[in-house]
């Protein structure tokens, strides 16, 4: 695992539990988000349609799409209701001084 | 048990039902009998994205053909002419017979027509399929002047597209408002608004009285006796649950075909779902009649369950929505049941939502706002709704308090 590869987000209180950032990094677009037990990363567009889910709900570790409700498991990414049936490309993310990072391949 | 399962209509609900049905039962013959030789696809990009050449016929289909295959879920393009649901039979045009152990009516709705009298019947456009996607697509590619009888949902996301493809747009409506049967006139006004920014003519309040043909050009003679002239019309006034081929049985109709909470109708084995069906919601304690995109997969979804056998009752609470230009609106509940109105914001840039209540609780909300900024407060209004929670107005009108905070876990 290179350090290159692991992309400065914000900083932890950016993010309030339950919620999520939008974050762009040259030509893609992720979310990332504070559960509970931690931060995670997933792509920024829902599979279904190409629409931001930076204003979807979060709840109960899903994140819904504003458009037409999909709903992903923001852990692993599955497509859990349709019309999402297309799963969530997830990142890996860690925290350092209170400081977020993706791993973007 | 290995049943025949027929599956009468090869639209959202249908596809959705069969694929439920196939995770609950793995050896009935599931078979879905549609009217297009397409297997089900997706409607809404018809009048947006299909029109502006953003999505293209094979971004439209829900699933493969491939998934159907591996599901052993097949699929017939025909028509039925005949059901005797005395002997559980199907009878096509071809004269071929279908034999059912269970059935699903997903027939849908089919376009009020204008009444015409003349020879023009042909020369009016409606759009509720593919192919009729792809005429007007066609035919308006050499078109400038367009006009679009009826303000609702559909005409008014034509008009949207049209006028993205830069044509000269007029919309007829007759009510005084767009989109009155389901909109409430706050969000309608500021949808209208929008419109007449991109150049858009609304008229309200106004019927058609005649339209006739000179030299290529329609003339469109309306109640106040003014005259549009137009290159091409498309109407979209309406729709009824397609259901003529059940009017002389003794399945119980009434606005589509009566069905309980679990998609069953008033015959034994025979389940109806999506648009056709004028069901019974146990939340709102009425029968109702939905045309919508989540209603239809839902609604499937739970007659599936239905048939295969896992009793479930369908609570869904009624979502919709539109895209016109960069805006999206969206309807959650019922907005025509309150005694009280609050709003939430007042910038379309940031959305708008108007809450409908009843006793301290949400019935409804609509609201309307840029592309995204209304779909996560409609959400969390659905579900506020289900729990029947009784809400904090305060957190309600102001939209810099985060609606979630409402939600009891």
């Amino acid at each position: 695992m290179s350090e290159e590869n692991w992309i400065e987000v914000g900083s932890t209180d950016s993010i309030e539990e339950e919620d999520l950032i939008r974050f762009d990094h040259q030509d893609k677009t992720f979310c990332v988000y504070r559960l509970t037990d931690g931060f995670y990363a997933t792509d920024g567009i829902c599979t279904h349609e190409a629409v931001h889910l930076e204003d979807g709900l979060v709840m109960d570790d899903e994140i819904e799409c504003p458009m037409h409700q999909g709903i992903f498991n923001i852990k692993s990414g599955e497509a859990l209701s349709p019309p999402a049936c297309e799963d969530l490309k997830t990142y890996p993310v860690k925290v350092d001084n209170d400081k977020i990072f993706i791993k973007i391949d | 048990m290995k049943n025949n399962i027929i599956i009468l209509g090869g639209g959202q609900a249908g596809i959705y039902a069969a694929r439920e049905i196939r995770q609950n039962d793995l050896k009935s013959n599931i078979k879905i009998l549609g009217e297009e030789n397409l297997l089900p696809y997706e409607r809404p990009p018809l009048s947006k994205d299909f029109l502006l050449d953003k999505k293209n016929e094979e971004d439209l289909y829900f699933h493969s053909s491939d998934i159907l295959k591996n599901e052993n879920i097949e699929f017939e393009n025909v028509s039925i002419s005949k059901v005797d649901f005395e002997n559980k039979k199907l009878f096509a045009k071809n004269d071929d017979v279908y034999s059912y152990d269970s059935l699903l009516i997903s027939t849908g709705s089919e376009n009020k027509k204008l009444s015409l009298d003349n020879n023009l019947k042909d020369d009016v456009y409606y759009l509720r399929n593919l192919e009729e996607a792809k005429k007007i697509k066609e035919i308006v590619s050499n078109k400038n002047k367009i006009t679009i009888i009826g303000g609702g949902f559909i005409g008014l996301e034509i008009a949207s597209s049209l006028s993205q493809l830069q044509k000269k747009v007029i919309v007829i409506e007759i009510g005084n408002q767009l989109m009155g049967r389901i909109i409430p006139k706050q969000i309608a006004d500021l949808v209208q608004n929008t419109h007449l920014e991109h150049g858009n003519e609304i008229i309200l309040n106004k019927q058609i009285e005649k339209i006739t043909k000179k030299n290529g050009i329609y003339e469109i003679l309306l109640n106040d006796n003014s005259l549009i002239e137009t290159d091409f019309v498309i109407a979209g006034i309406g729709s009824t649950p397609a259901v003529k081929l059940f009017e002389n049985t003794n399945l119980k109709l009434d606005n589509g075909i009566v069905t309980n909470q679990f998609c069953e109708t008033s015959i034994k084995d025979v389940y109806a779902a999506g648009d056709v069906s004028n069901f019974y919601h146990p939340f709102y304690e009425r029968n109702m009649r939905l045309e919508s995109y989540q209603h239809a997969q839902n609604h499937g979804i739970c007659a599936g369950k239905n048939i295969a056998g896992v009793k479930t009752e369908y609570t869904s609470i009624p979502w919709m929505w539109s895209d016109q230009f960069n805006l999206n609106l969206q309807l959650t509940g019922i907005c025509d049941e309150y005694d009280e109105i609050i709003e939430r914001g007042n910038d379309i840039n940031n959305g708008v939502i108007y809450f409908f209540l009843k006793n301290n609780k949400i019935r409804g909300a609509c609201g309307v706002g840029v592309i995204g900024k209304v779909g996560r407060d409609i959400r969390i209004t659905s579900k506020l709704t289900e729990k029947d929670t009784i809400v904090d107005k305060q957190i309600l009108s102001d939209q810099n308090l985060k609606l979630n905070k409402l939600i009891q876990k």
